[in-house]
């Protein structure tokens, strides 16, 4: 008879070497919190223990760790000068002094694993690898006693106290809504040079950090509603009038948690032929109870598109989370949950609320299981997300109209002459055309001018994604992307490792494409510069269009002529001299000629050029619209006078 | 109280009777109306057609203008927004249909900023229509027909006087636009929505607000209104005292100034209303789009007539007080009649 030990043994060891064959991440960094919030002193106090194994070939001999909530302890960190230099920070209103953040360690001890215990809380310091700012304490470091070498691990105790802040970056508390996001010490990535990837807390750029198990213990407010990354696991009732939820989530690289008492609590199941089930949770407010049935077919929408164009979701649950309002949270994207900010008054005809869902969604697959760095990349999560994100909302949400809002936000009125557009609306264009030199791609986005960061971070890359869409058919860009995915999901791939993709699934070599998109700040500008006919004696006509490239970016490029018959005849062009004519001998003269007709090249900062008629009809379309600026404008002088 | 006095306080009129006489007085002066049109829409048009020539201008020879021409395409409205000039740059979507009402009133509401070069034109207007604002009560008060030479002599009277109250009006809403507005909707909605988390109930706290700063605006305005209305209705030559009785009549009168505000505030939301029912938008050409420039520029028209009708009653409101319903303190305002005439009259006059 098989002793019972043994048979516990055997069976424990044959479901971790099955855990083990699941596993979908390297999970070399996990963590097992105990948390208590204490919503009268708005503080956490907390225990974490850090399981991390070094995954690379190389030895190291310290430990580093984001403290994202010391970004908000004082107005000298490097995230509150870098907010100066924005242009929203004026409008995100005044802080009081209770409002700012921190996060303290108590005590810092090994544990276990490959080091002796021993602790290490005196030999913790402050270091700011990014500019050096003395103030800033979003980093620490600590020395281990020896290194700990490829393949070892380490078990880290921490104990520390959080100082919940206003929210800030979409982090924090107001009234009784909590959203909890970068909240603990968090071990940066070891790179596999041996060097730790830990920058400090930027306000333009996001998280970077490895895989693991999260498994979390948090104790709220009895009746307070609590949703958090990954799924409950059970449910305590304390004796002193709290409640701790436990939540368990696998292979993600991040833990948010979400409580009020506000809440309304609905559910739903998303299943779609050929994609796993998956568990909808929505956490709304009163307030925007009316629109729960929207968040929810948004989420549906995302889940079924993004499954289908990248590969399936495969963690069986998500939860949308409505965040208060003063919250400043819009859309933010956590593993499993994540939050997206609507508004009271919101027409139907209004898709924002589809379009943060559906990206928020999205961010499952480009930041959420693709995970890139969004300190030094921030493009390629949000790039890559934002294509995405616009060509689902155009298939799934087509009758979208532009809105605008007036009364200081809150009043909304739906222009039904303006229909939401992939290209304006969904990508942004109008930022990129604006500010298409402001920063070279490739440079870390954590250095890329605050001000307009967004443009080179959404704007651009969804521009040239959708760009060789066009160029080379939707089926070659979704297979691209899909095997970029399948290939890096739970790792942390770097823009070469897209590139080298991108080019190995069209059987082309993109890289001119990519040198002058994310290696440069080319500005592509093609514009037809004329058209003329000259009648021959035999009665043919010589017609010449001459198509020239304004801007310093280079393009292949199609010409098509349009002739007074009606035929039309197309021409490619390489695009790289600076001009180009096209001569077309034919009985009928030439009378319209236009360059990239099709739209392709998105980057094109001046659409207006690429067109030439010999009939224009400029005329009539100026006396419309400036009859029509002149009804505002008078409108405007009535305003004034009423007064007067 | 005395017989005399109960006996003026029944003769006053309440403010709907004001309105009624303010309807009846511009119905039954269209000339003025379309003077005021007029005006309006000769300031408008030169920036309009230089805005025209800007939009050609950027169009060219582009194949794009057809599109543009059937609707909104915004491509190019995104491209001509970014390259164009200050003026140029108001050209935005929200000029279309009632959007471009909704923008104005808000941009005041939140007191939002324009172009210089639009307040440019806006300093233009508001002198051009300080200027016809003398003619206009003159008119009204009068309440019978007056030749063009006697409209636009009683608009150059006033129009001096009423330069004199000018920079003191502009100086009370630089104070309220600069001072109370950020003070109320900048600071105080800050701290009594600092912890609020449900939006409607901000809403409704901005929305009080906008009434405060509404009520204080309308203070202002009703108090240099009828300032203006008693220089015109009793000759006065000192601003400061029209100002001030201005002030005493609004304070006196209180009850009835405010109604008749409201009753016109309401005719002006109705017509707001009507016209956000019937906005054109901007997908229509050829006959649709001239039928939609021209309901635009009905509703601006039904927009001038109100402020007259507004003018009108505040006018009729005060004459009312008055123990001579119709008093107008100066005499009529007469061409010159010519020398021979003159002569005729005064014959004994030395001849030189």
């Amino acid at each position: 008879m098989i002793p019972r030990a043994v048979l516990v043994l055997a069976i424990a060891l044959a479901c971790a070497s099955s855990a083990a064959a699941q596993a979908l991440s390297p999970r070399n960094a996990s963590y097992s919190i105990d948390v208590r919030l204490d919503t009268r002193a708005r503080t956490l106090t907390a225990r974490e223990i850090l399981t991390w194994t070094n995954i690379t070939s190389a030895s190291t001999s310290e430990l580093q760790f984001h403290l994202y909530y010391n970004a908000w302890r004082n107005a000298d960190s490097t995230w509150m000068r870098e907010h100066r230099l924005t242009t929203w920070w004026r409008s995100a209103g005044a802080r009081r002094a209770g409002d700012f953040a921190a996060i303290d360690i108590s005590s810092l001890k090994i544990t276990g694993g490959a080091l002796a215990a021993i602790d290490l809380t005196q030999a913790m310091r402050f270091i700011a690898p990014d500019d050096a700012n003395e103030d800033d304490r979003t980093v620490m470091a600590v020395t281990l006693p020896s290194p700990v070498g490829p393949g070892q691990t380490l078990t880290v105790e921490i104990a520390f106290t959080v100082k919940i802040p206003r929210p800030f970056a979409r982090t924090g508390a107001v009234g009784n809504y909590y959203f909890l996001g970068q909240w603990f010490p968090k071990i940066g990535v070891l790179e596999p040079t041996g060097a730790w990837n830990c920058h400090q807390f930027h306000v333009g750029t996001e998280f970077f950090s490895d895989f693991g198990v999260y498994d979390v213990r948090m104790t709220v407010p009895r009746g307070w509603l609590l949703a958090a990354t990954g799924r409950e696991r059970e449910r305590t009732e304390n004796a002193d009038g709290t409640t701790t939820h436990h939540y368990y989530q696998e292979d993600v690289h991040d833990f948010a948690w979400t409580t009020s008492p506000d809440f309304i609590e609905h559910r739903a199941r998303f299943e779609h032929p050929g994609l796993p089930p998956v568990d909808m949770r929505l956490m709304i407010l009163p307030e925007h109870q009316s629109q729960a049935t929207r968040h929810l077919a948004a989420t549906r929408a995302g889940l079924r598109h993004y499954g289908e164009m990248f590969g399936p979701y495969p963690y069986g649950h998500i939860t949308v989370v409505d965040p208060a309002w003063r919250s400043a949270t819009g859309g933010m994207e956590y593993p499993t949950i994540f939050t997206i900010g609507t508004s009271w008054l919101l027409p139907r005809r209004d898709p924002y609320l589809e379009d943060t869902v559906v990206h928020e969604t999205g961010h499952q697959w480009w930041y959420g299981m693709v995970a890139t760095n969004e300190f030094e990349d921030a493009w390629m999560d949000e790039g890559i997300n934002q294509y995405a994100n616009a060509r689902v909302m155009a298939e799934e949400f087509p009758d979208g109209r532009m809105v605008r809002r007036f009364f200081g936000g809150f009043v909304p009125w739906v222009l039904d002459d303006v229909r939401w557009d992939r290209v304006i609306a969904g990508e942004f264009r109008d930022d990129y055309q604006g500010s298409p030199t402001v920063d070279v791609p490739s440079t870390p986005s954590f250095r890329y001018w605050p001000r307009t960061s967004g443009p080179m971070t959404y704007a651009k890359p969804a521009l040239w994604l959708h760009t060789l869409e066009r160029a080379l058919g939707f089926t070659t860009m979704q297979q691209a992307l899909a095997t970029f995915f399948e290939r890096w999901k739970f790792k942390h791939p770097r823009p070469g490792d897209l590139f080298q993709v991108v080019n190995e699934v069209s059987r082309r070599d993109l890289s001119p494409f990519f040198d002058q998109v994310y290696r440069g700040s080319a500005v592509f500008d093609y514009g037809v510069d004329g058209v003329t006919s000259t009648a021959g004696e035999d009665g043919v006509f010589t017609s010449d269009v001459v198509v020239r490239r304004h801007g310093d970016g280079i393009f292949p490029v199609t010409i098509l002529v349009t002739l007074a018959n009606g035929e039309q005849r197309r021409f490619a062009w390489d695009g790289g001299g600076r001009w180009h004519r096209v001569t077309l001998e034919h009985a009928s003269r030439a009378t319209a000629a236009q360059v990239d007709p099709d739209q392709v090249l998105l980057l094109d900062t001046n659409f207006t050029n690429n067109s030439f008629t010999t009939e224009p009809h400029a005329a009539r379309a100026a006396t419309k619209w400036a009859a029509i600026w002149m009804a505002w404008l008078q409108d405007q002088l009535l305003t004034w006078a009423f007064f007067f | 109280m005395s017989e005399q006095t109960a006996t003026v306080t029944e003769q006053r009129i309440g403010a709907r009777a004001a309105l009624a006489i303010g309807i009846r007085l511009v119905n039954r002066a269209p000339v003025v109306l379309a003077c005021v049109i007029a005006v309006t829409v000769l300031t408008a048009l030169p920036f309009s057609m230089v805005m025209r020539q800007a939009l050609a201008s950027h169009l060219g020879n582009s194949m794009v203008a057809e599109q543009v021409a059937q609707g909104v395409n915004m491509t190019w409205w995104t491209e001509f927004t970014e390259q164009a000039g200050t003026l140029g740059r108001t050209f935005q979507i929200t000029i279309i249909g009632f959007a471009a009402t909704l923008d104005n009133i808000s941009t005041l509401a939140d007191g939002g900023a324009r172009p210089a070069s639009v307040l440019w034109i806006g300093t233009f207007y508001l002198l051009l229509w300080l200027f016809l604002s003398g003619g206009i009560l003159d008119r009204y008060a009068r309440a019978r027909p007056t030749r063009s030479y006697e409209f636009f002599t009683a608009c150059g009277v006033y129009f001096v006087r009423f330069l004199r109250l000018a920079p003191l009006l502009a100086i009370v809403y630089y104070i309220l636009f600069a001072v109370v507005h950020p003070l109320l909707l900048g600071s105080m909605y800050e701290a009594l929505t600092y912890d609020v988390t449900v939006e409607r109930t901000a809403f409704y706290i901005r929305l009080g607000l906008y009434l405060a700063f509404g009520a204080l605006l309308a203070g202002v305005n009703v108090i240099f209104d009828y300032a203006k209305v008693r220089a015109v209705v009793e000759d006065r030559r000192s601003m400061i005292g029209a100002l001030a009785a201005g002030n005493r009549f609004v304070r006196r009168n209180a009850g009835r100034v405010a109604a008749l505000y409201l009753l016109n505030t309401l005719l002006f939301v109705g017509v707001v209303i009507v016209y956000a029912l019937i906005a054109p938008g901007g997908e229509s050409t050829g006959a649709g789009m001239w039928l939609g420039i021209a309901v635009s520029q009905i509703y601006l028209a039904a927009r001038l007539w109100m402020r007259l009708v507004f003018l009108a009653s505040e006018t009729a409101l005060f004459q009312g007080h008055l123990a001579h319903a119709g008093y107008v303190a100066s005499a009529p305002i007469g061409r010159p009649e010519p020398p021979i005439v003159e002569r005729a009259i005064s014959p004994l006059e030395p001849r030189i």
